[in-house]
């Protein structure tokens, strides 16, 4: 009975296995066939065609259907962004103007573009006003809570330090004290005073470039695609270059994000196709812009495990959005709060951000204590050097005498400014950067230039009590306590001078208030309620100390000997 | 050292003397400005009550206000489209430092008025005349006070010798640089006090020909 039955299993068992094998053999290859992203692109457009016309008038449908339907996709694009969109006679050019048609080539459809700004792509998206942005814009993570951003990113900019080429700076070991040029509002900014840059801030990129040419600046960051236009001119390439980069930030394409997914998932696979293509790379080559980030995406994008139609949801193939989002502090709710309610009762617009952030707030203490120490420490060495050129410039020995009147008279004829940095250079080659080290220099400068001019009023008091010694018989510490009160009104003007001084301080990178202020409003808003409060706060502490001098005047004049 | 020469022969000194000519440009300005509101604030004060009052307290605030914090609250607290008597507004660079200075200047001149103008009540016009050499005095001391400029990108003399600074190999170098700037600062400097010692020396002997008045203040200090 088997016998009769075992060529049936057998044939069975061949036809099975033969199956199997058909199906384990020709698998893979249907299945990678069926997953690519130009497969699934070609799915995604049949489906929704397939929908059409009747989809096209009804509310709500996916913004590909309403495209597809109309034929034609509004694109925003920048106006002005030269090698990426700009706009001269009716003409638009431009790495992201050739994206944008290589995109609505492949929808098959028209493009219309439309003008945008910085601050216009996300509202006219918002007012669906255009389908897509490619419009310069960083992904970043507060953005990803208003945009739908489409991955991958089709290009990646830095930001640019650049500074003459016979400027020896190669990384961040050489920015501390240094002037960079920036923007104000940049979000580097945060970073380049977290390593001790001294900012110079314009309200426009624009004028960076003249600024670098004149020498007003000698470093300026910005980011990379804005210096890339000027580096194709050769008078500026042949005198500056970028020293390095940081602050990576991928550039997405945006949609609005309702009623976007199909769309927004076209144009991922759009983007995936175009990296591993080299479309990306050929439209960034034709507009000589830096093409390195888009030749490491196309070997991205060619690897098997990305190369498929979710390849732009697979965290191993797309970048991170940049995190651009300060810490707030634990009471930045109450600030806010503060803030509307002095809005809603004057009308005047208070912001305080050195309160709202954790950067700001660390920025802002610092910046308090580090004012207090230089008061401190200015008021201390005015008055240490004042007695000690008082003292050399009132004594008889002539080479005392006159070597401390040669270092007043150097001392009275260097602006505060040069005499800063000659402290700042002197202490900085005997100790490595650092912000104690700036401050101080800064005392020690500041008591110098103030401790000279007091102590020279000093030494001519004692000239004057030498004079009416016949009359009155004072000498050694009695006259030169005699000396004090008799100039105590100038000792205490130049320490009320020495203190208005401290800001200066800032020049060479102390981190007092003036310059943590600086700082905290180069990467925040609020500029102006800042800089109120700033000189508010100083002119109050200068008057504290006029009024602390003056009781030591009080006291000095009290040994003032009688003429 | 031969790079610092080089580089001061070709194209230091052209540049460095203009930038010297913009820190006198800014502390003109500055006392021009001074003259004009201290004088105001004189008047104000010699003629008491309320007015008197006000003018007191607003010469005590600019007395403490630091230049450095005023040049950075003019940069930074007025909108760069703000607008006066429907002109756009925007301030220079130069015009920003020569504003920041006014406070200083302009206290100093209404101290200095207030005691000159006492002198002359007095019967003292010779003692009023001691208000030209402290006038004299506060121009120097802008001069200096106007280097702040190099922290906001002005070109005065300082800024240009930062910038050549930076190009310098070695601190020696550098300490030269730095030592030239204040020769050039040092000497117009020194100049402007033997000609205000002249000019003081010359009207106190006046003054104390002038029987029963008493010299006015002759020693202020510069501002930062």
């Amino acid at each position: 009975m088997l016998a009769a039955w075992r060529p049936v299993f057998a044939c069975a068992l061949v036809c099975v296995l033969a199956a199997l094998s058909g199906y384990l053999s020709l698998s893979p290859a249907a299945a990678q066939q069926d997953r690519s992203p130009d497969a699934a692109l070609t799915r995604l457009l049949e489906q929704v065609r397939a929908t059409m016309p009747g989809a096209c008038t009804q509310p709500r449908v996916d913004r590909l259907v309403r495209i597809l339907c109309a034929g034609r996709i509004r694109v925003g694009v920048r106006d002005y962004y030269p090698l990426f969109a700009t706009n001269e006679n009716q003409v638009r050019e431009g790495y992201e103007v050739d994206v944008a048609r290589a995109i609505a080539k492949r929808l098959g459809v028209e493009v219309e573009f439309s003008r945008v700004n910085a601050a216009t792509r996300i509202p006219l998206l918002a007012e669906d006003r255009i389908d897509l942005a490619i419009a310069t814009m960083g992904h970043n993570t507060q953005r990803d809570g208003q945009v739908r951003f489409i991955r991958p990113h089709y290009y990646q900019s830095e930001t640019a330090v650049v500074g003459p080429r016979n400027l020896s700076v190669n990384g961040w070991a050489d920015i501390p004290e240094r002037s960079v040029c920036g923007t104000v509002g940049n979000g580097s900014n945060a970073e380049l005073v977290a390593h001790n840059a001294r900012l110079m801030l314009f309200d426009e990129a624009g004028l960076l470039p003249g600024r670098l040419m004149d020498e007003t600046c000698t470093l300026a960051a910005q980011d990379d695609s804005f210096f890339a236009y000027y580096f194709i001119d050769p008078a500026f390439s042949a005198r500056f270059v970028q020293k390095f980069g940081f602050a990576q930030v991928p550039w997405g394409m945006a949609v609005v994000q309702n009623n976007t997914a199909e769309f927004a998932h076209a144009l991922d696979l759009i983007s995936q196709i175009f990296h591993r293509d080299g479309v990306f790379l050929d439209i960034a080559r034709a507009h000589r812009i830096g093409t390195g980030f888009l030749e490491k995406q196309q070997a991205v994008w060619q690897r098997p495990d990305c190369n498929t139609e979710t390849g732009a949801t697979n965290p191993a193939c797309v970048l991170p959005a940049f995190d651009a989002e300060l810490k707030p502090t634990p009471f930045a709710g109450r600030v806010g709060a503060f803030e509307a309610w002095v809005s809603s009762w004057t009308g005047v617009e208070l912001l305080l951000p050195m309160l709202k952030t954790a950067p700001a707030w660390s920025l802002f203490k610092n910046g308090i204590i580090n004012t207090f120490i230089l008061i401190a420490g200015a008021l201390t060495a005015t008055l240490v050097f004042a007695l000690a050129f008082g003292a050399a410039q009132g004594s008889r020995f002539r080479l005392l005498h006159w070597s401390a009147r040669a270092v007043t008279i150097t001392l009275q004829s260097s602006p505060i400014v040069l005499t800063l940095v000659i402290a700042a250079a002197l202490a900085h080659a005997i100790f490595p950067y650092s912000s104690a080290v700036a401050i101080g220099a800064a005392i020690i400068a500041l008591g110098l230039t103030n401790g000279a001019n007091a102590g020279q009023a000093i030494s001519e008091a004692i000239h004057s009590l030498r004079t009416e010694q016949t009359a009155l018989p004072v000498g050694g510490l009695q006259l030169f306590v005699g000396a004090l009160g008799r100039s105590a009104t100038q000792i205490v003007a130049f320490l009320v001078n020495a203190t208005k001084g401290t800001p200066i301080a800032s020049f060479i990178g102390a981190p007092e208030l003036l310059s943590a202020l600086t700082d905290i409003s180069s990467f925040s808003s609020g500029r102006v309620t800042t800089y109120w409060l700033l000189l508010i706060f100083y002119t109050m502490v200068v008057m504290a100390v006029v009024w602390l001098c003056g009781r030591l005047r009080l006291f000095l004049e009290r040994n003032r000997v009688p003429a | 050292m031969s790079v610092l020469i080089d580089r001061l022969s070709s194209e230091f000194l052209p540049l460095f003397l203009a930038g010297m000519a913009i820190n006198f440009e800014i502390a003109g300005i500055a006392l021009a400005l001074g003259l004009v509101l201290g004088f105001l604030l004189t008047l104000a004060r010699l003629y008491g009550g309320v007015a008197g009052t006000v003018a007191a307290s607003a010469i005590a605030l600019m007395r403490a206000a630091p230049t450095f914090v005023v040049m950075f609250f003019l940069l930074n607290a007025i909108p760069r489209d703000a607008t006066l008597f429907g002109e756009a507004f925007a301030l220079s660079g130069v015009m920003t430092v020569a504003i920041s200075l006014v406070p200083y200047s302009a206290s100093y001149v209404a101290d200095s008025g207030v005691e000159a103008l006492r002198q002359l009540r007095g019967g003292s016009p010779l003692g009023a005349l001691l208000f030209l050499p402290n006038v004299t005095r506060a121009f120097f001391v802008l001069v200096m006070s106007s280097s702040a400029g190099a922290a906001i990108g002005v070109v005065e003399g300082i800024t240009v010798i930062l910038r050549q600074a930076e190009h310098l190999p070695t601190l020696g170098d550098k300490l030269v640089l730095f030592a030239v700037g204040i020769v050039f600062f040092g000497i117009p400097l020194q100049a402007g006090f033997v000609l205000m010692s002249f000019l003081h020396r010359y009207l106190r002997r006046a003054v104390t020909r002038d029987p029963g008045v008493a010299p006015a203040a002759d020693f202020e200090t510069p501002d930062l």
